[in-house]
């Protein structure tokens, strides 16, 4: 094989030999690494979270001087059956071996340097792609937490979930995520995780939020032209990464004035969400029943179509009273 | 310029094309293996000795799913291996990308728009046999095998 390939990267203790374990989104990630770049971004991750499921998943990040650092590189996902490839920039590649839970990343030497490579990219990444198999659930919704309690956020693309989010955390909501939310269950137990990963505003929701202007727009990994920011660090919201889901909201914006919530049955939230769910092979058919599952119990929570041709401050302001009504009567 | 057989494929719910289908399907003999190919393209069937005993069952043969990826074009990059115990992984830049798991004896792969016949059979199936060649020799596991005891603890 040798007079064929170029690199040859064997991932196992021996090259591996640095060790530690952190919390992401409820599970356990057992790393190993031969960087002490990688070490430093790891003992970073400070989770909240207290509740965690019992899955745990072995992540392999081997840095690999041979790897130019070429940022433009488009990410770029294939899979099939159990194994999952992403090229992701900075030169990176990530290998994913779902039946064994496994994650295997040769990273450039720039890659393993850069925060916003391991918390933007490379971790949403690996529990988008894994999660399913270690009882995660990936909700394309934003959550954020109100005196305890999860509210999240979901909508097509482009029904302004993220520029609501912003609207709800500058009200004094917690914000956990505005694209991603991770689903787990601890017995009875619902919880929603957000990853820290930053927040992502479209170009046009400059005119709601002009501090938008000291920012510079960039491309995200989708390929669209966005804001992208620490949502803690730069627009000084409250952030955490957590919460138990007390609400649902599916967002729909209309061209007539007023901001209406309708109560939605559990079946619409449990079609919402399966149907837009990615598919899985048979291989992963028990990852697949528990992901089901999960989505059931949480069709159970409180849910509104939430119809709104008001802006997303008037809406969350909106959304507000009616949360505190909804308290005030079951007190 | 090669004419395309294979369709292009998409589906919002599989953005990693897992459920491409691979309708072509035929046994070769390589060594003293046996291995099925399935692609949806039919210049990624290999040139090699097909097998006649058609008696061959799953359980004794290996497989390879190859896909000929239309959305990705360009050339091979370099190639590089990655030995992560039971799967073996080459990475070629996304016109390239190909995994083995030597446990339950499959090699899954996705071969670029752009890659001709010629690349194919000269330099990536002599690398696929290779592969073949060099697995580990292991019972098959169930499809839905849960392995998360050996993951944790080996």
């Amino acid at each position: 094989m040798d007079d064929i390939v170029t690199v040859n990267l064997t991932f196992n203790r021996q090259t591996l030999p640095l060790r530690a374990d952190f919390l992401i989104a409820g599970t356990r990630c057992h790393l190993s690494t031969n960087s002490h770049d990688i070490m430093q971004l790891a003992s970073q991750r400070q989770s909240q979270t207290k509740l965690i499921n019992t899955s745990s998943f072995e992540m392999e990040v081997l840095v690999d001087s041979s790897r130019s650092d070429c940022c433009e590189q488009a990410t770029h996902f294939r899979g099939l059956r159990h194994i999952v490839f992403a090229t992701l920039p900075h030169g990176s590649f990530v290998a994913f071996d779902l039946l064994r839970k496994r994650v295997h990343a040769a990273l450039s030497p720039s890659a393993s340097r850069d925060l916003s490579f391991w918390n933007a990219l490379l971790l949403p990444i690996t529990i988008g792609v894994l999660g399913t198999t270690l009882g995660v659930v990936p909700l394309h919704c934003a959550c954020l937490d109100r005196k305890g309690k999860g509210l999240l956020v979901a909508g097509l693309s482009g029904a302004g979930k993220s520029t609501l989010a912003a609207a709800l955390a500058q009200r004094g909501f917690a914000f956990i995520s505005d694209d991603w939310t991770y689903l787990t269950k601890q017995q009875s137990t619902l919880v929603a995780h957000g990853l820290f990963s930053p927040i992502k505003l479209l170009p046009d929701t400059i005119r709601f939020f002009p501090r938008l202007h000291e920012f510079v727009l960039r491309k995200t990994l989708n390929g669209e032209m966005a804001y992208e920011m620490d949502p803690q660090k730069f627009l000084q919201f409250i952030v955490t990464d957590m919460s138990r889901p007390g609400h649902i909201v599916f967002l729909e914006r209309t061209a007539t004035r007023g901001c209406h919530l309708v109560p939605c049955r559990p079946e619409y939230v449990r079609d919402f969400f399966e149907k837009s769910a990615e598919r899985l092979p048979d291989e992963l058919a028990d990852a697949k029943a528990m992901r089901t599952g999960i989505i059931h119990c949480f069709s159970a929570c409180p849910s509104w179509m939430l119809r709104t041709g008001e802006s997303p401050q008037r809406t969350a302001e909106a959304i507000e009273m009616f949360l505190s009504e909804a308290e005030r009567a079951t007190a | 310029m090669q004419r395309r057989e294979f369709a292009a494929y998409t589906d919002p719910l599989d953005i990693l094309r897992r459920f491409a289908p691979a309708p072509l399907k035929a046994m070769y003999r390589i060594g003293s293996s046996r291995v099925v190919v399935r692609t949806n393209d039919f210049h990624l069937l290999p040139a090699l000795p097909l097998e006649v005993n058609f008696g061959v069952s799953r359980e004794q043969a290996q497989e390879w799913k190859l896909i000929r990826d239309s959305d990705t074009p360009g050339p091979l990059g370099a190639t590089r291996l990655l030995v992560c115990g039971l799967l073996t992984v080459v990475e070629m830049g996304p016109a390239c990308l190909l995994g083995m798991d030597h446990e339950r004896r499959e090699v899954v792969g996705f071969i670029g728009a752009d890659v001709d016949a010629r690349t194919y059979q000269e330099f990536l199936v002599p690398l696929l046999c290779r592969l073949t060649q060099e697995s580990v020799p292991a019972s098959p596991l169930p499809a839905s095998a849960n392995l998360r005891e050996q993951s944790v603890h080996d």
